[in-house]
């Protein structure tokens, strides 16, 4: 039997690096694992709902290049919940700490 | 056919209602408006306000404003209120100072003692002292958990102040565990060489030492009177996550400690009373007063200064020489107010026991027939100021569907709690009391620590609700509701107000439950116990048990739950009780307007 981690997916798409670290450093703060998957798509709606869609948790975080969205299952495609172009270090951790938060069901940041 | 508008300018809303009389048929009701009081009641700025609400009546049924025949104003209750509030705990002089707060991430558990020691001079550290680093937001979480890493052989760090919100993020990269307080926003304040103490509460706990005298005593080393002059910090820390006592010797907090003080009630059998005594001694004495000529604070004195603050605020607006207002009547409730610490690097607070005071004033007659003369001059229409505001209220109030004489009606307004009684001979009785819908904004926004009043106004207004997920949120009477399309994402895992123009967003981090209580309490000390003593005033031979018909008019009677509360309580002397429902139709609203109307017909004949 193969049990994997409840964990926040991000979907990437050759993200900015930076970007990257920042999101996953808000998601650590908050103390909710997370799992980074490199896809073929660069569309940042259909990561981030996909990522939400295949997250047993629920919450997902799309990132294509220095695009960011947090997606969150049931929430229709494209409708985001929060969504960033070229966001400072600051909307990312933001970001991410707002993708745990949608988990521990707490008021967003 | 003959239209005649009443109208009636209260505080918050200029109301108007507009009527057919004939000799034939009586009076016939066709419009009425509502809209805001433009500048104070009882001045020229209301003429804005009246011709728009007229405008709006006869807009209503197609006709113009040439075609109302005659505008009957009402004589305005000369009566202004005002609140204020007043700690009675006095101020404590502390030399230690401390940082309590409650961030949502902490990391780490248990407690540390060691010398403040920034982040800057971290290769300086000797190696036997123990230190709590104190870290800037300069410093990225990487670096932060290098450094420490690197030096822990040979110095001993035991524990981490952090700006940041990162604290799980060193904690993570730590090889030895120590306990971490992030978000501590003023670390400049954060007095370095000092001894401190801080912890981290174990998940689902809160903290144990810091919360405890003698646990800071034992932590910091405080002899027994140093162990006094910290009880207030052990106090105001109890419940938190997390918190820092800093040890400050010699520290220089002075504060001016005023005594709470004495007020006088100079009436039939004067009497003086001190505050401390508590809310519910000070409305004995009210009540058993008589009838009260001036109420005065003791000067220099807690209480004093408050009544000289509602002096001048009156006299400011009834153009009254401050020395010439004189209090002649006041409802004073038991409240707790946030009082802020000597000693706290963050402005905490810890919640005192005080008492909130709506006081009232009676000024000369409001300048209603220079209101009149304006607005006929505006109108080309007769104006004329007919009757006492509580007469035509009482007159309104009997058009409510169920009503018989002798009746007597409430009217829960912004400033004062009104009452009438009318009886089957047209003999009325009226009073006045202090203390009204403003006392219990003011009673919400300091029990709940707000920011601003505003906010207040809208939790008593509006039922609560949490959001628990972009499907459904919690009623706070415990009903769910679900809803299609998401609830947008800022109102996710908060409380909102459930307003009719949609959610509104709290700001402030307090449980759905505790703002409930708080509400429910102050509507219930101020319109209860004012319900209660506004009654037994009109009542004939001064006993409830004479009155058969209690009829909710004004503004604070649309409220969702004070006229529920009311009726609960009146339930008890066999008294009907209820919101008032103007012609069947209007509600608690429009009362003095339509009496206005309806006084017309009776002079008229």
């Amino acid at each position: 039997m193969i049990v994997n981690r409840p964990s926040i997916f991000v979907y990437t798409n050759d993200p900015d690096p930076d970007f990257l670290r920042q999101v996953c450093a808000g998601i650590e703060e908050e103390g909710v694992f997370w799992e980074i998957f490199p896809r073929q798509d660069s569309d940042l709606n259909t990561l981030a709902y996909d990522a939400a869609r295949d997250s047993m948790l629920g919450s997902g975080i799309g990132i294509s290049g220095v695009d960011v969205a947090l997606q969150m299952q049931g929430v229709i495609k494209g409708r985001n919940v929060e969504q960033y172009h070229m966001p400072t270090y600051a909307q990312c951790r933001k970001i991410g700490a707002n993708s745990a938060r949608a988990i521990k069901k707490m008021a967003f940041k | 056919m003959k239209l005649i508008a009443g109208v009636d300018i209260g505080n918050s809303t200029t109301e108007v209602c507009i009527g057919d009389v004939s000799p034939e048929t009586g009076v016939h009701f066709l419009a009425s408006a509502s809209v805001a009081t433009t500048g104070t009641k009882g001045t020229l700025a209301n003429i804005h306000g009246i011709k728009s609400a007229l405008q709006q009546a006869v807009g209503k049924i197609g006709r113009g404003l040439h075609d109302i025949f005659l505008v009957r104003m009402n004589e305005a209750a000369p009566v202004i209120g005002d609140t204020a509030m007043e700690t009675l705990t006095e101020t404590v002089i502390t030399d230690s100072s401390m940082i309590g707060h409650n961030p949502s991430t902490p990391a780490g558990a248990g407690q540390a003692v060691g010398e403040l020691l920034s982040f800057e001079k971290l290769e300086q550290a000797g190696p036997d002292t123990p230190y709590i680093l104190v870290v800037s937001d300069k410093y990225p979480y990487e670096q932060v958990a290098a450094a420490v890493n690197r030096i822990s052989g040979r110095c001993k760090i035991e524990g981490i102040i952090l700006q940041a919100d990162e604290a799980v993020l060193v904690y993570n990269r730590l090889e030895k565990k120590i306990p971490i307080i992030d978000e501590v926003k003023l670390i400049d304040r954060v007095p370095e060489g000092q001894l401190a103490a801080i912890e981290v509460a174990l998940p689902g706990q809160s903290i144990r030492m810091l919360s405890n005298p003698y646990g800071i005593a034992t932590l910091l080393d405080f002899d027994a009177e140093e162990t006094k002059n910290v009880t207030p910090i052990a106090k105001s820390l109890i419940g938190n996550r997390s918190a820092v006592v800093i040890k400050t010797p010699n520290g220089n907090i002075k504060e001016n400690v005023l005594p709470a003080g004495e007020i006088t009630l100079e009436a039939e059998n004067s009497i003086k009373i001190n505050l401390d005594e508590g809310a519910e001694r000070i409305m004995e004495a009210v009540s058993g007063a008589g009838e009260i000529r001036d109420i005065i604070g003791q000067d220099n004195t807690n209480v004093g200064n408050m009544f000289h603050r509602i002096r001048q605020g009156m006299s400011s607006v009834s153009q009254v020489h401050h020395e010439e207002v004189r209090i002649t009547d006041i409802l004073a409730v038991d409240t707790l107010a946030p009082v802020k610490i000597a000693g706290a690097l963050a402005g905490e607070t810890c919640m005192e026991k005080a008492v909130g005071v709506a006081a009232m004033v009676k000024t000369q007659q409001l300048p209603m027939q220079q209101i009149a003369g304006k607005l006929r001059e505006e109108l080309g229409t007769e104006v004329v100021v007919a009757g006492v505001e509580a007469v035509m209220a009482s007159l309104g109030a009997m058009t409510t569907p169920g009503t018989k004489l002798p009746l007597a009606i409430l009217d829960m307004g912004g400033g004062s709690t009104d009452a009438a009684a009318l009886d089957e001979a047209g003999q009325i009785r009226l009073t006045h009391q202090a203390g009204a819908g403003e006392l219990v904004s003011m009673l919400i926004q300091t029990e709940l620590g707000l920011a601003d009043r505003h906010t207040a106004e809208q939790i008593k207004k509006y039922p609560l609700a949490k959001v628990e997920s972009l499907f459904h949120m919690r009623m706070e009477n415990g009903q769910m509701t679900f809803v299609d399309s998401s609830i947008d994402p800022r109102f996710y895992g908060r409380v909102v107000l459930l307003s009719e123009n949609g959610l509104i967003r709290l700001e402030e981090n307090i449980p759905m439950e505790k703002i409930v209580q708080v509400r429910r309490e102050a509507k219930r000390k101020v319109f209860v116990t004012n319900a209660f003593r506004a009654l037994k005033k009109v009542a004939p031979d001064k006993n409830l048990k004479n009155i058969s018909n209690v009829v909710l008019v004004g503004g604070s009677a649309e409220d969702f739950e004070i006229p529920e509360m009311l009726m609960e309580e009146f339930a008890n002397y066999r008294i009907v009780c209820g919101r008032g429902n103007i012609r069947g139709c209007e509600g608690p609203r429009n009362a003095v307007a339509t009496g206005l109307v309806m006084s017309y017909v009776g002079e008229w004949k």
